[in-house]
Order: structure tokens, then C-alpha cells, then sequence
């Protein structure tokens, strides 16, 4: 077991980023990453006991989770269609016409081919509204 | 082994674990709801997620997309009685994940449920002829109601069709006899009125030309009785002249003219190429007599005179007596 040294840790950072690619499924990634930076740390003191270096594979494991997820936050990732999958929030801001006249805060309008339930201020039937927000499958609206 | 190393492999078997298990990485389309000793906390979102694996686990994975569920094929009696079997389509999409995965178990059955009694409800209030002619509106009444029935799942049925509405055999068979005998009886009524008018334009055709032809007879007529009245005019100015030109001359005048058509008609039929033997009576006697006359004519006309000096010749185209 002694005989460890940092080759041994970037074969297996290599060898585990390629598992990643070939079966995705984001785990072996950090494994790898991690495995690739205890490498990193054995080239420097090559001293360093066995053991050590296990318990530093996974407390980087464990620290390169959590920090990437930190990063991440704070950069998400740029998408053409953010409201891809959130069928409501694709209609926030068009007008429609009000089918049923809002009553005790509901009604229901038509949007492309179907209808909505939507909540807001009791209005008459025929009212142009906007649509401001969405809860489930019921459009928040105001008069427009 | 000692203790320090068990322990090392156990903190990397933990850590490894801790790795798989707390990375959650959620495809576009689905999402997953989160349950922290068994109760809902949040909802995982596509892209890299993390959870602590020791207190939180995955509850449920929803489809985020449109989904279309088969309605099966279902017996419906309508409300004149005729059975039809009716199949449809429905298609939702989940909202609100939390809703859809702790609101209702078996989702999907729940609203195949909820739609095969709603198409018996609806389509059991119609008759057959509604029914298969206001597919639309059908359709509309059963979103209504699903989708109102769907809201408090975070689901949002978009559409319900129907897709097949078949009456049993006997009665399509019917349905087709009743349509031929339809148009058979439009046919009927459109020849019985295509012999009518024809009856009728015939009849006004005869009429019209009827008229016609009357018409033209009262007006030859008119034109005769002119014809004949401007004729005895005539004949009577003729003979007025004539009599005036006896009152003035001698009645032998009239014998000169007599002779003469005389003598011109016996001409005539004694040329004729096909007349061999003529049988007419002829009084010889009295073209002598009017030759006669025209001799008395003149002797006449000779006494007023002073004598002629050479003997009295007759006019040409006379024959002599």
C-alpha cells in the first residue's frame, strides 16, 4: 500500500473522467477531479503516508461538490429557452380576453387552443387582462 | 491493519458514497421532488443538484413534458338509446411537480378515470345525431370539466379528443339507407319538376303559336276585304267610266271590245300544244254578231263623216267576216 505515488492518483483521475464520458451520470467526475488534485499534492511531498492521501482524495471529493455547486450558482448556465418545461411562465406578459368573468378571484380565458383557470381581481367577462405570474396551472392576471 | 487505516477506508467508502448519492443530476423535461425524512421540501430543476444523502432522498420523478394518455374504448348509450363505442386521446402536462407527485397517487390513471366517466356523462347527455356532428363541442365541454377537476394536481389538461365515435353495424347500415332514400326522393322531386316545367313551356309554346297563326288569318283577312273593296271601287269607277263613254258614244263601242277579248280567247285555245280536241261551246253566231257590231260601229262613225274616196278597210287584227 506504501508504495503509492502521485502517478498512481492521476491514472485514476484519468480513468474515472473517462468512465464519466462513457456513462454519465456526474458522479465519477468529482471523483476524478479530486483524484487528479491528490496527484497534484503527491508530486509535491511524495512523502505523504498512504493513508493521508486517501483521507485527502475524499475530503476533495466531498469540497470539489460543494464548491463547484457554489460556482455554479453564481454563473448558471446561459439557455436559449429558460422557460423550456414551465408552460405558464411562457404566457407572462401576453394579453388575452377573459371567457368567464372572474369571480371570488377566478375565471378562465383561452390561451392558443385551450383553457387557463386564472385568478385575480373580479372582472366581467370579455376584459382584455395580462397575464402577471403563475401558480401551477392557474395565470395570475390584472386588467389590461 | 491498524485501526488509523480501517478507519481511512471507511471515511473514502463514506465520501465515494456521499459523492454518488448526493449528486442529483436532473435531465431537461423532469424534474424531482426532494423528502427530508419522508417529508416534501423542495423540487430538484434541471441541471446539477446536490442533496445531503443521509437526511435527504429522491420521492418522485415527473415527466415535466406534454404527455398523451390512450382514453380505451369505452361503451356509451346515448340519450335515444343507441349504443356507440368511443375512443379519445388526452393530453396533460404536470405544472407543479410537488402537487402532482403528493396531490394524487397514480396520476396518470387518475385521469383516464376521471376523463372515460366524464365522455359518459357528457356524450351520454346527446343524442346520436349530436353526437356525431359536434365533435367540438364535445371535446370543449369535456376539457372544461377534467381540467377543472385536474387543477388541484398541478396538471393542466391541455386537450381531450375524441377520436373514434362508432355506432354498431346495424345502425350505420340504417343511417346509410336513410341518406340514399334522402337523396333518392331530391332526385324524384327534381325529375317530377323537370317534367313539369317542361309540360308547361310545351304547352305555352302550342298556345303562342296558336295565337300566331290566328293572328296572321285576321290579318290576311283584313287585307282581302281591303283587297276586294279597293277591287269593287274599281269595278264601279270602271263601269261608271265605261257608262259614261256608252251615255256619250254608241253600245257598239262595247261590242268592239267584246269581239275583240273574243277573238283573243279563241286564239289563245286553238294554240294551245296540248289541247287536240277542244270541246268548248262556241257560238260561232255570235262572234259573227259582234263582228257584226264592229261593222255597224263603223258604218256609223263613216256616216258622220264625208265619204271616203277608197273602200273601207277593217283595222288590222281583224279577221274578215
Amino acid at each position: 500500500m506504501s508504495g503509492i505515488e502521485f502517478w498512481h492518483w492521476l491514472s485514476l483521475g484519468a480513468i474515472l473522467a473517462v468512465v464519466e464520458m462513457v456513462a454519465p451520470g456526474v458522479y465519477f467526475l468529482w471523483l476524478g477531479i479530486a483524484a487528479l488534485l491528490v496527484g497534484g499534492v503527491a508530486w509535491l511531498w511524495p512523502d505523504l503516508h498512504w493513508q493521508y492521501q486517501v483521507l485527502l482524495f475524499a475530503l476533495f471529493a466531498i469540497a470539489d461538490v460543494t464548491l463547484s455547486r457554489r460556482w455554479m450558482r453564481a454563473r448558471p448556465a446561459v439557455t436559449d429557452q429558460p422557460h423550456l418545461n414551465r408552460r405558464g411562465e411562457q404566457y407572462v406578459g401576453r394579453l388575452l380576453t377573459l371567457d368567464q368573468p372572474i369571480v371570488d378571484g377566478v375565471g378562465r380565458a383561452h390561451v392558443e387552443d385551450t383553457m387557463w383557470r386564472v385568478s385575480g381581481p373580479d372582472l366581467p367577462a370579455g376584459q382584455r387582462i395580462r397575464v402577471v405570474g403563475v401558480d401551477g396551472a392557474t395565470l395570475r392576471v390584472e386588467a389590461a | 491493519m491498524t485501526g488509523f487505516s480501517i478507519f481511512v477506508l471507511l471515511v473514502l467508502v463514506l465520501a465515494v458514497l456521499l459523492v454518488v448519492m448526493g449528486v442529483k443530476a436532473v435531465p431537461q423535461g423532469r424534474e424531482y421532488t426532494v423528502e427530508r425524512f419522508g417529508r416534501y421540501t423542495r423540487t430538484l430543476t434541471p441541471g446539477l443538484n446536490l442533496i445531503v444523502p443521509l437526511v435527504d432522498r429522491i420521492g418522485a420523478k415527473l415527466s415535466m413534458m406534454e404527455t398523451v394518455l390512450d382514453v380505451p374504448q369505452q361503451d356509451v348509450i346515448t340519450r335515444d338509446n343507441a349504443l356507440v363505442t368511443v375512443d379519445g386521446v388526452v393530453f396533460f402536462q404536470v405544472l407543479d411537480a410537488a402537487r402532482a407527485a403528493y396531490e394524487v397517487s397514480h396520476l396518470e390513471n387518475a385521469i383516464l378515470n376521471l376523463t372515460m366517466t366524464n365522455v359518459r356523462t357528457v356524450m351520454g347527455s346527446m343524442d346520436l345525431d349530436e353526437l356525431l356532428s359536434q365533435r367540438d363541442k364535445i371535446n370543449a365541454q369535456l376539457l372544461t370539466v377534467v381540467d377543472e377537476a385536474t387543477t388541484s394536481w398541478g396538471v393542466k389538461v391541455t386537450r381531450i379528443e375524441i377520436k373514434d365515435i362508432s355506432p354498431p353495424r346495424d345502425l350505420v347500415d340504417s343511417m346509410g339507407r336513410q341518406m340514399k332514400a334522402e337523396r333518392d326522393k331530391r332526385a324524384a322531386i327534381l325529375e317530377a319538376e323537370g317534367l313539369r316545367q317542361a309540360a308547361i313551356l310545351k304547352a305555352e309554346g302550342e298556345k303562342q303559336a296558336t295565337i300566331l297563326a290566328a293572328e296572321g288569318r285576321r290579318e290576311a283577312a283584313f287585307r282581302d276585304a281591303e283587297a276586294r273593296e279597293r277591287e269593287a271601287e274599281a269595278e264601279a269607277r270602271a263601269t261608271a267610266v265605261v257608262s259614261q263613254a256608252i251615255g256619250a258614244g254608241s253600245v257598239q263601242a262595247v261590242n268592239y271590245f267584246v269581239a275583240q277579248r273574243y277573238v283573243a280567247a279563241l286564239e289563245k285555245v286553238a294554240s294551245a300544244p296540248n289541247q287536240k280536241v277542244l270541246m268548248m261551246p262556241l257560238e260561232a253566231a255570235s262572234v259573227i254578231g259582234s263582228i257584226a257590231g264592229i261593222g255597224e260601229l263603223a258604218r256609223e262613225a263613216f256616216a258622220t263623216r264625208p265619204a271616203p274616196t277608197l273602200p273601207p278597210t277593217l283595222p288590222p287584227g281583224i279577221p274578215p267576216a
